[in-house]
């Protein structure tokens, strides 16, 4: 099954006296399959361009094409929980936001539950969880989602190492399983491990597409250029 | 629209967690939710059944029909306000089709607008012997009617106070307003010609008087009243949705 995600990108935000462009000209394809990284520096516009392939904003210009609808999102762990519901509300109510009916979650909930090893407070209120608590109830929701295109942004940030080493294997283990990922990151080992290609953005405009190792380099010599 | 019916799983539980969240820890739960109208009914039954006398037989239920109906309106105008706005957290990380906030806030009042129903007419039979009666049946397809007007104008207030939060004030005043504009505390043939012409230039007199004759005068409603009813639901619903519709490729950045 071939898999393909082309676009082309322009973002502006808002119309003020001099039109502030946050991504211009941005163009490339993904195939089924591919790890894209993309990396730049804070307000290089990563985190737009992830929201325009989400479908979170629409472009002002230029258009993206998914040949396969199945995008996940994390772009931030637990979105839509609430703190006063429990763990096991929080679940359902975290899955059906992408669209999950009641039966698809039901059969997802005992793995959610299992990988994020809390399975001894599904019944609190997860304003009791530790922050650490409440981001593996998180992450083990968005992997459990098991979406054909995954984006995912900085959300590795959080949680203790052991976590992230967990985090770490369950991309690998999408990348082999033939999923296509779109993944943000401000750490360069992080990328080197999930992407096979980079993607790298400054003040809005692609500046390098190719292999990882180059793009890396290059992201290097900007910040030591600025 | 069909977006919604994908996502009705997400709309059910909207609701269910405001439901759930409202009442959780509170001794006396949903019974709280019933003390607002029956104070309100209390109140105006006290004030224009005694000391400035309406003249309407069994006032306290000819209020609780009209002041139930404009709580299920003006609480989901009210609500609507932060549909977009209160879940601009999840619209700016997640992809949903935006049509469910307001349509979970409508579906949330329209819950508490039948669980004080249900608890009501029982009330209602105890103190002034109401009976239902055949026109009762009526009651539904106005109520449905009454609940796409609604969604129509909350998509409408729901989509103004991304762009301008000034809507919020300005709906709490308009439905002060709108509330001595609509017959729930006076029998509209009480009132002269030329000032029953201005309190039927109010949209919601028309559904008011729909209740009034199927659970009050116990008549089932004329053809013309039900055409009047649906063309304002269609109305409001296309305007209110085409508005919404227009500018929702923009609520991620404006929220």
């Amino acid at each position: 099954m071939k898999s393909q995600v082309i676009g082309i990108f322009h973002k502006r935000f808002r119309e003020e006296r001099e039109t502030l462009w946050a991504l211009k000209g941005v163009t490339f394809d993904i195939r089924s399959g591919e790890a894209l990284g993309l990396i730049g520096r804070n307000g290089s516009g990563k985190s737009t361009l992830l929201k325009i392939i989400a479908g979170i904003y629409s472009p002002s210009s230029g258009q993206v094409r998914l040949s396969n609808p199945r995008v996940g999102t994390m772009i931030e762990l637990g979105v839509g929980f609430h703190p006063e519901l429990t763990g096991e509300e929080n679940i359902y109510l975290g899955a059906s936001i992408y669209g999950l009916s009641r039966k698809e979650v039901d059969k997802i909930y005992p793995e959610v539950v299992a990988f994020s090893e809390l399975d001894s407070f599904m019944d609190t209120s997860i304003k009791n969880y530790s922050s650490g608590m409440q981001a593996r109830l998180g992450f083990a929701l968005a992997v459990n989602l098991d979406p054909d295109i995954l984006l995912v942004d900085e959300v590795l940030a959080v949680g203790d190492e052991a976590f992230q080493r967990k985090c770490m294997a369950r991309m690998e283990q999408f990348r082999s399983a033939g999923k296509t990922i779109v993944f943000v990151s401000h750490s360069p080992e992080d990328v080197r491990r999930i992407c096979d290609r980079a993607c790298v953005l400054d003040f809005g405009s692609m500046v390098f597409l190719g292999k990882t190792g180059e793009a890396i380099d290059r992201y290097h010599a900007l910040l030591g250029a600025a | 629209m069909s977006s919604v019916f994908r996502y009705r799983e997400l709309i059910r539980n909207l609701v269910f967690k405001d439901l759930k969240l409202k009442y959780r820890d509170s001794t006396f739960g949903f019974l709280w939710s019933l003390a607002n109208p029956l104070l309100v009914i209390s109140v105006y039954s006290f004030v224009f059944g005694h000391l400035l006398p309406v003249g309407v037989e069994r006032f306290p239920y000819f209020l609780m029909i009209g002041i139930l109906a404009w709580n299920f309106f003006a609480q989901s105008l009210m609500m609507s306000t932060g549909s977009i706005l209160d879940n601009g957290n999840l619209i700016r990380k997640v992809a949903v089709p935006m049509e469910v906030f307001p349509v979970a806030t409508v579906l949330f009042n329209l819950a508490q607008y039948l669980l004080a129903l249900v608890v009501l007419f029982p009330l209602a039979f105890v103190f002034f012997g109401v009976l239902p009666s055949w026109s009762w049946l009526a009651f539904f397809p106005i109520l449905a009617l009454h609940v796409l007007f609604t969604l129509g104008a909350c998509f409408v207030v729901a989509t103004a106070t991304v762009f301008y939060r000034d809507v919020r004030h300005f709906t709490e005043i308009l439905l002060m307003l709108l509330f001595w504009l609509t017959p729930i505390i006076y029998d509209i043939r009480s009132i002269t010609p030329s000032l029953q012409s201005v309190i039927y230039l109010n949209p919601i007199t028309f559904f008011t008087l729909g209740y009034q004759n199927v659970l009050y005068y116990n008549i089932f409603p004329s053809f013309q009243e039900v055409a009047v009813l649906t063309l304002l639901t269609v109305l409001m619903m296309v305007t209110g949705y085409a508005v919404f519709v227009r500018l929702k490729p923009r609520f991620a950045e404006e929220v």
